[in-house]
C-alpha cells in the first residue's frame, strides 16, 4: 500500500497555517483546542472558520509545497483556501487522549456538515488522529452525491490508498470514472490498480459500447497490467478504433503490459512506441489532453 | 399552501404554456428569498435560471407532516446547506438559506427543546444569512415562547430574521410578532415580515421593518394586485418572492411578476428594487451574501462551457431536450 507520514504532515500544516494567519487568529484556533476546552466552542470555531479568516487561496513557499508532496504521497494544497486548511488544522490538532471522545467530536461535524465543510473533513482525513477509524467514513464520501464532497475524498487525498481495503478502493475508483472526476489526481491510482478492477472496468466499457456512448480513454489505465486473454480483445478494439485517443490508451496500456500478445500489438506500432519511450506519450499527457476535450 | 377553493370545470382544463414573457426579461436578474427549493424537481431549476434567477433563500419550513426525532431535523437542516446548495450550483443558482424552528413544530415542546439546542450548529454556517422562518401559526404560548428564544439567538449571532405570519388572525399575528421584536431589542431593519397583503403592509412599512410579498396562487397575493401596490407605494423596504413549495406554487412567480410589471408600465429600475435588490441589501446584513458570489457563479459555468457537452464537464447538468420523444 502507498503510505504517507501523517505525523510530518501535521507540522507542516501547522507551519503553513499559523503563517497565513495573524497572530490573533493563531491564538483564537489553539484556545479552541484546548484539552480543557468545550466541545460546543470548538464545534461553533470549526464552523464560523471562514468568518474569521476569509477563504483567500494559501500562502505555500515553494519548499513547503515540496516537503507536502513529499511527505503526502503527492499531496498538493497549492489551490486550497485559508479557511479549509484552518478547518484541517482543527480536526487534525483537537485533543485526542480520549479516543471515543476524539472520534465522536469528529463523526459529529461530519453529521451536520455543510458543502466546504464537507471538503474540508473529508481533505482532513489523512491527518486525523486513529487513521484506521475512518475508513467507513471515507467510504460514505465516496457514495456522496455532492461533486466537491466526492471529489475531496477521491482525489488529491493520500488516504484512501493507505487505508481502504480492495472493494472500497474500486468502488471509489469507479465512483470517480462515473462522475468524471480527473483519474490522474487519484493519489495511488497506479500502485492500487487490481485484477478485479480490471475485469469490472473491461465489462463497463461493453456497456458503453453497448449504449454508443463514449467511454474515457484514460480508464485503461487500470487495466494495462492487468491484460488477459478476456481483457486483451478490447484493448485490439481500441487500438483499432477512429480516435487518436482511444489507440493512444491502447499503446499505453500495452505498455503496462508484460502479457505478449499487447507487447506485440505495440510493436506493430512503432511511431507510438517512440513517442511513448520520448515521454511524448503519456498517462498524464493523455489526461492534459482529456481536460480539454470537448465531446463531439 | 393550497386551500379548499371552489372548483369548476373551467379550472381543471390545461393551461397554454405561453412562454413569450421571457422575452420581456431578458437580461433581467432575480433573487428569489423564500422558496423551498427541497420540495421542487430540477426541472424546476432549469426554467429558473432560464428566466434569470441568479439567487435563492431556502428558509426552513414545515416539510407537510410533523417530525418525529430530533436526527430528521438535523438532516433537515443539513439537505438546506448541503445537498441542496450543490443541486442549485450545477444549475449555476446561489442557493442561500435560513435556518429556525418553524412555529408548527415548536408545538411539540419536547423536541423543541432539543431543536434549539441543535440551532447554534447551524446558524454559524457559511451561506446561512438568517433565522427563519420563525413566527407565529395558532399563536399559541408554545409559539411564542420559542419564538422569542430564537429572536435572541438572531441578535447573539448577529443574523437577519425572517418572520413568517400566519394565515389565520393575520393582522394581529402580524402586529404581534412586531412588538415582540422590537420588545427584544431587535432593529426593524434587521428583520423582514413576510407573507404581507394590502391589510399588513401599512404598519410593516410604517414601522421601519422590510415587508415580503408572496405571489402564491389562491392563498397569499396575486400579481396583479402587487404590481398595483408598487405603482401605489412605490419599493422602499418591499421584496417579492415566491414561497414555491410542496402546494400549488409557482417558482417563476418572482420573474413572471417583474414580466407583468413591465406590461403595467413599472420602470425597470423599481421592479429590480422588488424583485432583487431590496432582498440583497436585507439579506447581506448576515454578511454572507457577497454579490460578486453570482458572477462569480456565471464565471465558472462560463469556463466549464467547453462546448455542449464536455467529458470532465465539472458538475454541471447537461441539457436535455424535453420537447422530444426520443431520450439518450
Amino acid at each position: 500500500m502507498l503510505t504517507y507520514q501523517a505525523e510530518v504532515l501535521r507540522t507542516l500544516i501547522s507551519d503553513v497555517i499559523q503563517q497565513n494567519l495573524n497572530a490573533g487568529l493563531w491564538q483564537w484556533m489553539n484556545e479552541k483546542i484546548a484539552p480543557v476546552g468545550d466541545i460546543r466552542q470548538f464545534n461553533i470555531a470549526f464552523v464560523s472558520v471562514p468568518r474569521k479568516t476569509g477563504k483567500n487561496i494559501l500562502r505555500v513557499t515553494d519548499e513547503q509545497n515540496a516537503a507536502i508532496r513529499e511527505a503526502g504521497a503527492g499531496l498538493d494544497i497549492t489551490s486550497w483556501t485559508v479557511d479549509r486548511l484552518s478547518r484541517i488544522w482543527l480536526v487534525s490538532s483537537l485533543h485526542h487522549k480520549d479516543e471515543e471522545k476524539y472520534f465522536q467530536t469528529i463523526e459529529n461535524l461530519f453529521l451536520s456538515a455543510e458543502v466546504n465543510e464537507l471538503v474540508a473533513l473529508y481533505s482532513a482525513l489523512s491527518v486525523l488522529h486513529y487513521p484506521e477509524r475512518w475508513t467507513k467514513r471515507c467510504a460514505e464520501g465516496i457514495r456522496s452525491s455532492i461533486g466537491a464532497a466526492l471529489n475531496a475524498v477521491a482525489c488529491n487525498n493520500p488516504y484512501p490508498a493507505a487505508y481502504l481495503d480492495e472493494p472500497a478502493w474500486n468502488q471509489m475508483v469507479l465512483k470517480a470514472i462515473f462522475t468524471d472526476n480527473p483519474l490522474d489526481e487519484i493519489i495511488g491510482i497506479d500502485e492500487r490498480a487490481n485484477a478485479d478492477l480490471a475485469k469490472t472496468l473491461s465489462d463497463y466499457a461493453h456497456e458503453r459500447w453497448a449504449a454508443g456512448r463514449f467511454l474515457n480513454p484514460l480508464v485503461w489505465r487500470c487495466v494495462g497490467k492487468f491484460i488477459n486473454t478476456g481483457i486483451f480483445p478490447d484493448i485490439e478494439k481500441l487500438a483499432a478504433s477512429g480516435h487518436a485517443y482511444n489507440r493512444e490508451a491502447a499503446a499505453l496500456a500495452c505498455r503496462d503490459s508484460a502479457y505478449a500478445p499487447a507487447q506485440e500489438l505495440l510493436n506493430k506500432n512503432p511511431n507510438m512506441k517512440s513517442a511513448i519511450a520520448s515521454g511524448q506519450l503519456s498517462w498524464k499527457a493523455l489526461a492534459e489532453k482529456m481536460k480539454n476535450y470537448v465531446l463531439q | 399552501m393550497c386551500c379548499s377553493n371552489n372548483i369548476t370545470e373551467k379550472d381543471l382544463q390545461p393551461g397554454i404554456r405561453d412562454k413569450s414573457y421571457l422575452e420581456r426579461i431578458k437580461g433581467m436578474q432575480f433573487f428569489d428569498p423564500h422558496i423551498h427549493m427541497v420540495s421542487r424537481t430540477t426541472d424546476d431549476y432549469e426554467a429558473m435560471v432560464d428566466a434569470g434567477i441568479v439567487a435563492v433563500i431556502e428558509p426552513a419550513f414545515w416539510v407537510g407532516q410533523p417530525r418525529t426525532g430530533i436526527d430528521t431535523f438535523r438532516d433537515y437542516y443539513s439537505s438546506l446547506i448541503g445537498w441542496e446548495r450543490f443541486r442549485a450550483s450545477q444549475f449555476g443558482i446561489k442557493h442561500y438559506c435560513t435556518i429556525g424552528l418553524n412555529s408548527r413544530e415548536a408545538n411539540n415542546e419536547p423536541l423543541a427543546e432539543q431543536v434549539m439546542e441543535l440551532l447554534p450548529l447551524f446558524v454559524y454556517k457559511e451561506g446561512v444569512v438568517g433565522v427563519g422562518e420563525i413566527g407565529f401559526d395558532d399563536q399559541t404560548p408554545a409559539e411564542e415562547k420559542y419564538y422569542r428564544l430564537q429572536l435572541e439567538l438572531a441578535k447573539e449571532a448577529g443574523l437577519p430574521v425572517q418572520i413568517h405570519t400566519p394565515h389565520r388572525d393575520k393582522k394581529r399575528g402580524t402586529t404581534r410578532s412586531m412588538d415582540i421584536a422590537v420588545e427584544h431589542g431587535l432593529d426593524p431593519g434587521m428583520v423582514i415580515v413576510d407573507h404581507n397583503n394590502e391589510e399588513t403592509m401599512k404598519e410593516v412599512l410604517d414601522r421601519g421593518f422590510w415587508a415580503g410579498f408572496t405571489i402564491y396562487p389562491f392563498t397569499k397575493m396575486g400579481n396583479e394586485r402587487m404590481a398595483d401596490i408598487v405603482k401605489q407605494v412605490g419599493t422602499e423596504r418591499i421584496m417579492i418572492n415566491s414561497a414555491a413549495d410542496w402546494g400549488i406554487s409557482d417558482p417563476l412567480a418572482v420573474p413572471k411578476t417583474a414580466a407583468l410589471m413591465k406590461d403595467m408600465g413599472i420602470r425597470e429600475e423599481d421592479i429590480r428594487k422588488v424583485t432583487y435588490q431590496n432582498a440583497m441589501d436585507a439579506f447581506a446584513q448576515s454578511g454572507q451574501i457577497d454579490e460578486a458570489d453570482f458572477t462569480g457563479v456565471k464565471n465558472i459555468d462560463q469556463n466549464l462551457k467547453f462546448g455542449k457537452n464536455t467529458v470532465l464537464r465539472g458538475g454541471q447538468q447537461p441539457r436535455t431536450d424535453k420537447s422530444s420523444i426520443i431520450i439518450r
